[in-house]
């Protein structure tokens, strides 16, 4: 517990210079919290790392765009940085498409071309796909040396991640199902954990809203919805359009089916708006949390020290009780698809 | 907000790399993982199923070994008693014929004992009838009528002088 004290005041000790150092430069740029807050949540051309004394890492990517009128452009983002304009491509500083690749059409207007370009969350997407393989396949290398033997040390902790989800959840849902259908649900699971975990980290292959970010979770719940529907039994058809109701709720107003067809598209729906909230709200919290010190920090010493102390105990106990939710939500995503995918089966 | 509008470019690119994932996971990694975690759950059911049977067997093994040598020591407990008996009984038996043997000697020999005293004291009577007849023919010296008459009286006297005795 002193251990515990001494970390703490340690951490608020370098909080507390960080804060001076950005006291410093106040007559310059004035701390806007929603600025900053929402520019960390969303995703960007490039990855900027912030470096000590105010300086940016920037890890350049490639935009690919498609305009309409000029065809395929691919350029490295670095040529965009502080609204400059590459071939005709600008990131708008505000309006709809603020933060966004734009070109001015024909007409005058701004307009988005095709935007393919590999952002932030992109990378930060590959980098998650590249952990999980180098996660497992180690643990696959092991079985195949020796099926019969159980994996120690960190593998062994793996096999007991896997097994948690495999076992106790896929296997009593899904019966016989359960071989076809686990590597979508296992990859899911590891995906979505990966990507919360990752998303904790504070530093560079972490630190990206990945799992906070609606196209994210909208091509996972599209995924599960796609696997719910391709492998439903004519029973789930039949429940949709023909469900078992007085006849006057299907004919001549289809009314049932309507319901059940909308019941098919919330499931999915659900998913993506569970994942999506709870991890913004986390990232959100944190990042409201630290920005009260800088906040409070211009009202003078006492304000700065109160704050400090309380937006760090704050954000450690919201950062642990993180963790959790990451887990928590990885495992309710790969279980309601699990369900979802059982009911499709139900003959 | 820009938050909540799903972007097409990143809804692809995160198509992309998880179908991507998933092919490369599904094709060579989830089946070697499954079917490994499966078969060692087998095994290790297979294995604990067997040594439950087989401490049963023992179990079992050694309960019919403990009653065995119950049994043999219940058997051994009954010769040695039986041993004991027959001994007992034989010598008892052997004792027995001894003392019927014994007793029949002694019977034989009362019985012969009897009989030569019967034939002693016949004999005897004889003799003293036949000394005193010829005591009381010397004494007196006296015809006597017949020998008939004069015995029956000595046998007469003899008997008074028996019950007397």
């Amino acid at each position: 517990m002193r251990i515990f004290f001494r970390y703490i005041s340690l951490l608020a000790g370098i909080l507390l210079l960080a804060a001076g150092t950005l006291r410093a430069g106040e007559e310059k740029t004035a701390f806007n919290p929603k600025e900053l807050v929402f520019e960390h949540l969303e995703n960007e051309y490039g990855w900027r790392i912030a470096l000590p004394g105010g300086k940016h890492l920037a890890i350049s990517l490639p935009v690919i765009v498609r305009s309409k009128k000029s065809g395929w452009h691919l350029f490295s983002s670095s040529r965009l940085t502080d609204g400059a304009g590459y071939q005709g491509f600008r990131i708008a500083p505000e309006g709809a498409n603020a933060g966004k690749i734009v070109e001015t059409d024909t007409d005058g207007l701004e307009r988005r071309p095709l935007d393919l370009s590999v952002t932030k969350n992109v990378l930060a997407i590959v980098i998650t796909a590249w952990v999980i393989l180098l996660l497992l396949f180690p643990l696959v290398r092991w079985y195949k040396r020796d099926p019969l033997r159980a994996p120690k040390g960190f593998l062994g902790f793996l096999e007991k991640i896997i097994e948690m989800v495999y076992a106790e959840v896929i296997v009593p849902v899904l019966g016989k199902d359960a071989r076809k259908f686990g590597p979508y649900l296992l990859t899911l699971f590891f995906f979505i954990l990966c990507s919360n975990l990752l998303g904790l980290m504070v530093v560079f292959p972490g630190g990206a809203n990945v799992t906070g970010n609606l196209s994210v979770t909208l091509a996972l719940a599209l995924c599960t919805f796609l696997v719910v529907n391709v492998s439903g039994s004519k029973k789930y058809w039949r429940d949709i359009f023909w469900p078992e109701v007085p006849s006057w709720l299907k004919f001549p107003v289809p009314l049932m089916p309507l319901i059940e067809l909308f019941c098919a598209l919330t499931k999915p729906f659900s998913l993506m708006i569970r994942l999506f909230a709870n991890m913004l709200a986390g990232h959100l919290i944190m990042l409201v949390l630290v920005s009260l010190i800088f906040v409070f920090g211009a009202m003078g010493a006492a304000a700065l020290g109160s704050s400090i102390l309380f937006s760090v105990l704050f954000a450690l106990f919201m950062g642990l009780l993180d963790v959790l939710i990451c887990f928590i939500q990885a495992y309710v995503f790969m279980m309601l698809s699990t369900i979802f995918i059982a009911l499709a089966r139900e003959k | 907000m820009a938050l909540l509008e799903p972007e097409f470019g990143l809804v692809f690119w995160m198509l992309l790399v998880f179908l991507l994932m998933l092919g490369i996971l599904a094709k060579f990694a989830w089946p070697v993982i499954l079917k490994s975690m499966e078969s060692r759950a087998a095994f290790i059911e297979q294995g604990v199923t067997y040594t439950r049977e087989a401490i049963e067997r023992k179990k079992l093994a050694e309960q019919e070994a403990k009653s065995l040598i119950e049994e043999a020591r219940k058997r051994q407990l009954e010769l040695l008693q039986e041993a004991k008996k027959t001994s007992q009984e034989m010598v008892d038996e052997a004792r027995q014929a001894a003392l019927d043997e014994a007793q029949k000697v002694l019977d034989a020999a009362k019985l012969s004992v009897e009989q030569m005293k019967k034939e002693a004291e016949s004999q005897l009577r004889r003799e003293v009838g036949k000394l005193s007849l010829e005591i009381a023919e010397k004494v007196i010296r006296k015809d006597l009528d017949t020998d008939a008459a004069q015995r029956e009286m000595v046998e007469k006297f003899l008997n008074d002088m028996e019950q007397v005795n």
